[in-house]
């Protein structure tokens, strides 16, 4: 068969060539687990590749300069190569930068990559999200209370998924959202008036909305009920998929 | 060719162990049935022996032969602190050091909410009735990686909550070690938790 788009085979290798190798990305280890006898697979998100995974070959023998290296929640500079989908590591350096999460700020940080291994596809590049997420870091060590923290990230991660919210205008209409009145915001619909006490989807006031839209959370029922239609979103988007730090975080809350 | 049913069984069986894939596992086999069948004998009769006896010490839970093992029984140790450790061979360290001379409670495992791993899967309450019937300072010497950091986390909310006094370990640049080499993130922290210079 002959080559009758010389033009574009031609870009098709190079583009086979650039995946091969990956030089000083910056990226996070979103989590790790063993891998064969002494090496490790790390699930990293990169900013330019989106998730990878990655072998880190020997990274679990006792004195593998990886070992203490590949820890989560700190910025680093990878480099890999390989084309098949578990591509292998071949350097690790530390950014630094970003202090260590530390307790609930850290259970925090595990919310957030339970739900980037579950949401993201491999592969799939998010540059936005990846400086979003990285700013989200900061600002858990920061702070004393990270709800408001959550819900931004998890707006975030749904807008970049192509599941963005609809927060200040009627589902399919442009009629913008009113503060005082009630809605239902209906799953893969938006939100439509409340009409009696009937009907699917979740009750929520348009200060709720508008409050999401705007990133506030200082109001303690739009805090309440963006909590709420967030979870309502993401359990849909999870499609089932329990999400353990969520119940670590809720026994915690418990005990104190 | 086939491979005889017994060999099949034990390559089978030696796959169980953690990072021992299908070749592993054969080597170890040929190994054990080539070159040292007294070996082999003395391994399977260890392991009948090691399951049929070995159980958690019930106050400190690490493995026993004994309801109560030698650390826990043993006189002059100081029971106003209390030690909790991931796996047993931390506890080994622990002991190694020297430095500590109180009483241990193995957690045998940590939290890993990636993985699944969650509250349900330690034995906390043990830990808590421990840490009361001692009435003693709780030490948290779970591992410095993030999962260790989550379960002291964890722990130390969980025992605060009933009142109990609880302390974490201190990290740092290893002793002797000179700062050209220690590794960035190791240096990063220890400024971060610097203390001040006493007298
Ligand atoms: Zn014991």
């Amino acid at each position: 068969m002959g080559n009758c788009f010389p033009g574009l085979m031609h870009k098709i290798n190079m583009s086979g060539i650039a995946k091969n190798r990956i030089q000083d990305e910056t990226a996070f280890v979103l989590h790790s687990y063993p891998f064969r006898e002494t090496s490790l697979v790390v699930e990293v998100f990169s900013r330019q590749h989106g998730r990878v995974p990655l072998v880190a070959r020997g990274a679990r023998r006792p004195r593998s300069a990886l070992r203490g290296l590949l820890m989560s929640f700190q910025p680093l500079q990878l480099s890999w190569f390989g084309k098949h989908e578990l591509r292998t590591l071949h350097s690790a350096e530390w950014q630094g930068g970003q202090p260590l999460l530390q307790g609930t700020a850290l259970m925090c940080g595990f919310y957030l990559n339970e739900l980037l291994l579950n949401l993201l596809a491999r592969d799939d590049p998010h540059e936005s999200l990846f400086d979003y997420y990285r700013l989200t870091l900061q600002r858990l060590v920061q702070e004393v209370d990270h709800a408001a923290t959550l819900r931004c990230f998890e707006k975030h991660l749904l807008q970049e998924l192509g599941y963005a919210l609809l927060l200040e205008h009627e589902a399919g209409s442009s009629r913008p959202i009113v503060a005082e009145r009630s809605y239902r915001y209906v799953l893969e619909h938006g939100a439509v008036p409340q009409s009696g006490q009937e009907g699917e989807g979740m009750t929520v006031s348009g200060k709720t909305l508008l409050d999401m839209a705007a990133d506030d959370y200082s109001d303690a029922s739009s805090a309440r009920e963006g909590k709420q239609l967030m979870r309502m979103l993401l359990n849909h988007h999870l499609g089932g998929v329990v999400l353990h730090t969520r119940e670590l975080i809720q026994d915690l809350r418990k005990f104190n | 060719m086939k491979t005889p049913s017994s060999l099949e069984e034990l390559i089978q069986a030696l796959r169980c162990l953690p990072g021992v894939g299908p070749k592993s596992a054969q080597r170890m086999a040929y190994h054990l049935l080539q070159r040292d069948r007294p070996g082999a004998l003395q391994l399977s009769a260890a392991l009948g022996q090691a399951v049929q006896n070995i159980r958690h010490c019930c106050k400190c839970n690490n493995f026993s032969e004994d309801d109560i093992c030698g650390v826990c029984l043993a006189e002059g140790r100081d029971t106003s602190l209390l030690c909790v450790v991931e796996m047993p061979s931390d506890m080994l360290m622990m002991e190694q050091t020297q430095c500590f001379r109180g009483m241990y409670f193995v957690l045998m495992g940590r939290l890993s909410p990636l993985d699944g791993l969650g509250s349900r899967e330690l034995p906390l309450e043990r830990l808590v009735q421990r840490a009361r019937e001692l009435n003693s300072e709780v030490i948290l010497a779970t591992n410095f990686t993030v999962e260790g950091e989550a379960t002291a986390h964890y722990l130390a909310t969980l025992l605060r909550a009933q009142g109990v006094k609880v302390s974490r370990i201190a990290r740092g640049l290893p002793v002797g070690g000179e700062l050209e080499h220690v590794d960035s993130g190791t240096l990063a922290q220890a400024v971060l938790e610097r203390r001040e210079v006493q007298g």
